[in-house]
């Protein structure tokens, strides 16, 4: 059979398998098992186990659980309350102090934790109530801090990033890099259209600027500078070549944890473990899907797809802007039904060759395809962060939240735009800090 | 059959306390590495293939646990959608089909640790690590992530149509 042919066969199975409810991991499982009975024989099975083994036995993906770990180690403390006090304490001249303050202190968490919907949680606790009293508009309450924290995926560290640098072989150093400046950017955007939106909507009084003293000021200081110590430590770490990204991650882990035991004493043993039993239960998600992603890869390439597609996109004669704009379609349709990881992990061993060969920049890519899965985050029909924010504040209707989130949306699609006209705002921080990519 | 589903969900369990317990451990000898290397100028050698294998024995142990606590991410949009019968047993075959293609990893992971412990494979670095340890978790935590499979599904074959909650928010 055409590779071809079969390919698309694989992708409507594979859309069919995993729309039935089975574990996106064990999903992939059985279309490979499948393909690779059919086409291979049934001997061909005995390489399944060994392939998931050899796709875990890598270094980099060690960064994962210790990454989940330093963020749920500070989720589970009062850190994420703290920094939006903070700074809502600091930022009191500025009009719409509260809003900037609560997508400030997700950008900031974000850059402790990897995960969006630990920082959505973290964060919106106390922000979002505290928003609601000072009347800013549900809406904007509630789509802020969906949109803040999708955040976690694009401001270092983060799995998604390592997850993309792992699949597609480049460096995640660089990758965390590129996503700074993208984010900074994509906080300024929630940030406008935050306070417009408020402003639009009458409740400009929400937006006057709250008195605080300078010992209030001060007070709350102690509570936030070392978990802002220790994101410059883990940064520091990670760019000062002391150490790799895995064995910052470790560091990062360790010295959260300390924190949490030492000045938020959490030394409740049940504390402990449920911190403990979230972040293993999160890492054997996301480590059995690229366990089972690799396998899926295998039998793809086994059977000749991923050669084929490849050599057809070469064939093809469009403009690389309409092809771009194809696979950002492609992305935020995937997006909007499957988690990012499982996203990446299935579309880039097809789409590198795509990318690159159209001259688009991988690191560039990989900031525009993160900000794909963070619309997927905050939209229908399985936005994680959607349900988070439902979870905190359930007397907001789920209705309200999405219409709150939807506008971020947009923020999102402008900053694709943006990235699109300016490539170097991705590109320009790992370069000059790395020097020039080798491509 | 009951008490059968509690003792499988119970080993789940114990097994996934080990997993989580194998993290701390890899991020404690991580640091230990980093301790070694930058501060006493020491040369690490068996570290980093230890931590390797830490998280993958986590990862394949932690299966079970993991879907004692419903934390495999699955897209449950059909599900939501089709009447209760019609989801019941699209879940129930869901669940099966989970449990065959794992059999499968049990069957053909075991044959591989138990090749490397018959032929004493050992890993290609100075530490020569004997890979049937290594190797013994796919049997274990794909076998065991089979039983848990089993038990939820005929914990959910028991239950009626209409009692079956299915959870929103599969990312």
């Amino acid at each position: 059979m055409d590779p071809l042919i079969l390919g698309l066969i694989v992708a409507v199975a594979t859309i069919v398998i995993l729309f039935s409810g089975v574990a996106v991991a064990s999903g992939l499982l059985i279309v490979s098992a499948i393909f690779l009975i059919i086409f291979d024989g049934v001997r061909s099975l005995e390489l399944m186990p060994e392939v998931l083994f050899g796709k875990l036995d890598n270094f980099a993906l060690l960064s994962i659980p210790m990454f989940i770990l330093m963020g749920a180690s500070i989720a589970s403390t009062r850190a994420g309350a703290d920094l939006y006090e903070a700074l809502h304490r600091w930022l009191t001249k500025v009009p719409g102090g509260l809003v900037i303050s609560n997508l400030g202190a997700c950008g900031l968490f974000a850059a402790m934790s990897g995960s969006s919907p630990a920082t959505c949680a973290a964060i919106g606790k106390m922000g979002i109530p505290e928003m609601r009293k000072r009347n800013y508009p549900d809406e904007v309450a509630t789509g802020s801090i969906a949109a803040g924290g999708t955040l976690g995926i694009l401001i270092p560290p983060s799995v998604t990033m390592i997850v993309y640098g792992v699949a597609t072989e480049t460096s995640i150093g660089r990758l965390f890099l590129a996503g700074v400046i993208p984010g900074l950017l994509l906080v300024g955007l929630f940030m406008a259209w935050s306070i417009y939106s408020t402003w639009k909507s009458g409740s400009g009084d929400a937006l006057q600027a709250q008195v605080y003293t300078w010992r209030e000021k001060f007070e709350v200081l102690p509570r936030v500078v070392p978990f802002l110590l220790v994101i410059v430590g883990v940064l520091y770490a990670l760019y000062g070549g002391v150490a790799t990204p895995s064995e910052t991650a470790a560091v990062g882990a360790l010295l959260c944890l300390l924190l949490a035991v030492v000045i938020y004493r959490m030394t409740n043993l049940g504390q402990l473990w449920t911190m403990l039993r979230d972040s293993t239960k999160e890492s054997v998600m996301i480590l059995f899907i690229i366990g089972a992603a690799g396998v899926f890869s295998y039998m793809l390439s086994s059977l000749f797809i991923t050669q084929a597609i490849a050599e057809w996109i070469g064939t093809l004669d469009v403009n690389r802007w309409v092809l771009m704009l194809y696979v950002n379609i492609f992305l935020l349709v995937a997006g909007f039904f499957l988690p990012p990881v499982a996203v990446i992990l299935m579309a880039a061993p097809v789409l590198m060759p795509i990318i690159l060969g159209a001259g688009f920049d991988p690191y560039w890519f990989a900031v525009v395809l993160t900000i794909n899965m963070e619309i997927g985050l905050i939209s229908p029909p399985v936005g994680l962060n959607l349900y988070v924010i439902n979870g905190i504040a359930p007397e907001i209707p789920l209705k309200t939240i999405l219409k709150g989130s939807l506008p971020y949306v947009g923020c999102m699609v402008v900053a694709i735009l943006i990235l699109c006209i300016f490539p170097g705002l991705a590109t320009w921080l790992p370069d000059t800090l790395m020097g020039t990519a080798v491509k | 059959m009951n008490q059968v589903i509690l003792l499988v969900t119970a080993v789940s369990r114990a097994v996934g306390v080990i997993a989580a317990l194998m993290i701390v451990l890899a991020v404690a000898i991580t640091c230990q590495m980093i301790f070694l290397r930058y501060f006493l100028n020491e040369s690490t050698v068996w570290q980093t293939e230890v931590v390797i294998y830490l998280m993958i024995g986590a990862t394949l142990l932690g299966l079970p646990y993991v879907q004692t606590l419903k934390g495999h991410v699955n897209v449950d949009l059909l599900p939501i959608m089709l009447p209760p019968k019609a989801r019941k047993m699209l879940l129930v075959t869901a669940l099966a089909a989970g449990a065959v293609v794992l059999s499968i990893m049990t069957y053909y992971g075991g044959e591989i640790a138990h090749l490397a412990f018959t032929r004493n494979w050992t890993s290609d670095t100075v530490t020569a690590v004997p890979l049937w340890i290594p190797y013994i978790s796919m049997p274990l935590g794909f076998g065991l992530f089979t039983l848990q499979l089993i038990a939820d599904m005929l914990e959910l074959i028991a239950t009626p149509a209409d009692k079956i909650i299915v959870e929103v928010g599969g990312h």
